[in-house]
């Protein structure tokens, strides 16, 4: 059976450099990896992008090939049924909200059988991830494109280069009372590596550190 | 302040609803639809109106129509989608409306790829549309100047009663920043003019269709003044460490802060490199360019384009000085690329 991982949010969430750490922490322990890289709403800042690095780290990147891989149009990777069939741990990379959710939907038939996690990524700084309502709001329609249910929440509560510790506490602790209410545990509170230390006495185990990949160098 | 971290569509969206509009239509494309999604998620919930409409000519022509009742309205696409809008942006120009139109820019001709590019300056600031008309153009060059400029841009429809267009590179839509959301605009101009309910006075007539000659020269004599106006009053731009420079590059959008920290690393090793970046595209800052051209000893223009604003920089240095060019498409030019482009000037020319 397959270990299927997915990264479901908002549009600018973090699902994509989610997911590109996670595969490259899971490379380090495990040899069949597979980062799915299904964002076919837009090719902007997508995991595909840093396909060598991935490459590199063993792992075998699905994901919109050739010239498609600069496009906008439904291209899926057509293996991707056959891996999820199979026994290979994959990660997959939505687009954003219920239009990049809608992938799942097709697929969800195949993970439905698998060994699955399925995270809503939240940043709480993000616009339509400020209050409770918008949260519920994009729950509902990403469940519903996705076919599938969540099973947990991933905290990434970030203001990029301008983030501080203070931010990531109160922001963690919105999306705390996120996960809350709508009955859903906080797996992961992810943070760039430079905040660890200030924060690993607070929040233990959930605290996970991040690298930014797909910022282009001249933004920092 | 709190600040947000939003996409640059988002920013721009976001920023049209503080100055107050109330209606987009649009039709989707890559890489501006966030702006129609954004505005699809809010609209109904401020008592706005969105409609995605049939095509680029219906949503351009709509926005004819929302902006004649007075009404802050715009519109969004990328390339292709303002090409088929250009005949609308005509008359709008000429029934004078304000509106805002953005183009988040991609590579062309024809489909191109969705890449970002800078390829429309020529028509942005030339008009792909017919007659004598001109767009007020704004270059935003972060994810704050997408709301910024937006906001502005709505101050500017109104005040002059024309199209203003916003111009930023795919990228720039795309790319996220921590921003600070504006105070909403709460003071208007009177539109006396709006085909908003005529009870106790003549009705307002908008048209564009002019069959006196003597009229149409008049209406184009008319819109001319007000082009002449824009272009004494409205030309931006900022200039960095060109008082001395022997060379000053040209950047504008994005691109021109990239350039920036290109020009930064080759002032560390030594050359007298300067910035100017145009803020608005048409009226362009030509003043900014002249006055650089009596001290400099050359100017590199650098754009995502095979070099379109290069002969804008040229008309303004009027033979002056030489202008180099150095340019990619589809692909942006990282600092590392424009400093050695920079360099590669300077060695060759003794700078």
């Amino acid at each position: 059976m397959a270990k299927v991982i997915i990264f479901a949010g908002g549009f600018g969430s973090g699902k994509s450099e989610l997911a590109i750490n996670y595969a490259l922490d899971r490379s380090q322990y495990a040899e069949n990896i597979i980062l799915a890289d299904l964002d076919l709403v837009n090719p902007y800042f997508a995991s595909r992008y840093v396909r060598d690095l991935l490459e590199a780290s063993g792992i075998r990147v699905l994901a919109p090939a050739g010239d498609l891989s600069c496009g906008d149009v439904p291209g899926l990777p057509p293996e991707i049924i056959g891996f999820l069939r199979g026994n290979d741990e994959i990660i997959i990379d939505v687009a954003g909200d219920e239009v990049g959710s809608m992938v799942l939907g097709y697929l969800s038939r195949y993970i439905k059988d698998s060994d699955y996690q399925l995270y809503l990524v939240l940043n709480p700084y993000r616009p339509f991830a400020q209050d409770l309502d918008s949260v519920m709001e994009l729950r509902l329609l990403l469940e519903g494109a996705a076919r599938l249910t969540f099973t947990g929440l991933i905290s990434n509560p970030n203001l990029m280069g301008e983030t501080n510790p203070e931010m990531i506490r109160n922001g963690h602790q919105i999306v705390s009372d996120y996960a809350q209410a709508m009955r859903l545990p906080v797996c992961h509170l992810t943070v760039e590596e430079k905040f660890y230390h200030d924060l690993v006495c607070e929040y233990g185990t959930i605290l996970q550190t991040i690298t930014l990949y797909l910022k282009p160098e001249w933004m920092q | 302040m709190e600040k947000i971290l939003m996409k640059g569509n988002e920013a721009l969206a976001e920023g049209a609803i503080i100055a107050g509009c109330k209606a987009f239509f649009g039709y989707p494309i890559t890489p501006s639809s966030e702006i129609a999604e954004y505005m699809a998620r809010k609209f109904p919930k401020i008592d706005g109106v969105f409609v995605q409409a049939e095509s680029e000519l219906a949503a351009i022509n709509m926005v004819y129509g929302g902006a004649a009742t007075g009404h802050r309205v715009m519109t969004a696409s990328s390339g292709p989608g303002i090409s088929l809008k250009q005949e609308g942006i005509s008359f709008i120009a000429e029934a004078e409306l304000p509106c805002l139109i953005v183009n988040v820019s991609r590579g062309g001709p024809g489909l191109g790829g969705i890449q970002p590019a800078q390829s429309d300056y020529f028509q942005a600031t030339r008009g792909g549309g017919h007659g004598d008309y001109r767009l007020i153009v704004l270059a935003p060059s972060g994810v704050q100047e997408m709301m910024d400029f937006a906001i502005e841009g709505f101050d500017l429809a109104d005040r002059y009663r024309t199209p203003v267009m916003i111009m930023a590179e795919g990228t720039l839509g795309q790319m996220m920043e921590p921003i600070i959301v504006r105070e909403p605009v709460i003071q208007f101009y009177d539109k006396p003019w709006a085909t908003n309910g005529c009870q106790g006075r003549e009705p307002n007539i908008v048209n564009t269709l002019h069959l006196s000659a003597d009229y149409l020269e008049e209406r184009n004599h008319h819109l001319q003044k007000k082009y002449d106006a824009i272009a004494s009053r409205e030309k931006r731009a900022e200039s960095y460490l060109t008082e001395d420079a022997d060379l000053v590059v040209v950047a504008f959008g994005l691109m021109a802060r990239i350039a920036k920290k290109a020009v930064m690393e080759a002032r560390k090793s030594g050359i007298k490199v300067g910035l100017i970046r145009p803020i608005t595209l048409w009226p362009f800052p030509d003043a900014e360019i002249s006055k650089a051209a009596q001290t400099t000893k050359r100017f590199l223009s650098v754009e995502i384009s095979m070099g379109q604003m290069i002969e804008d920089i040229r008309l303004a240095v009027a033979g002056r000085v030489p202008v180099d060019f150095f340019g990619r498409i589809g692909i942006t030019p990282n600092p590392e690329e424009v400093f050695r482009a920079i360099m590669q000037v300077a060695e060759r020319e003794g700078i």
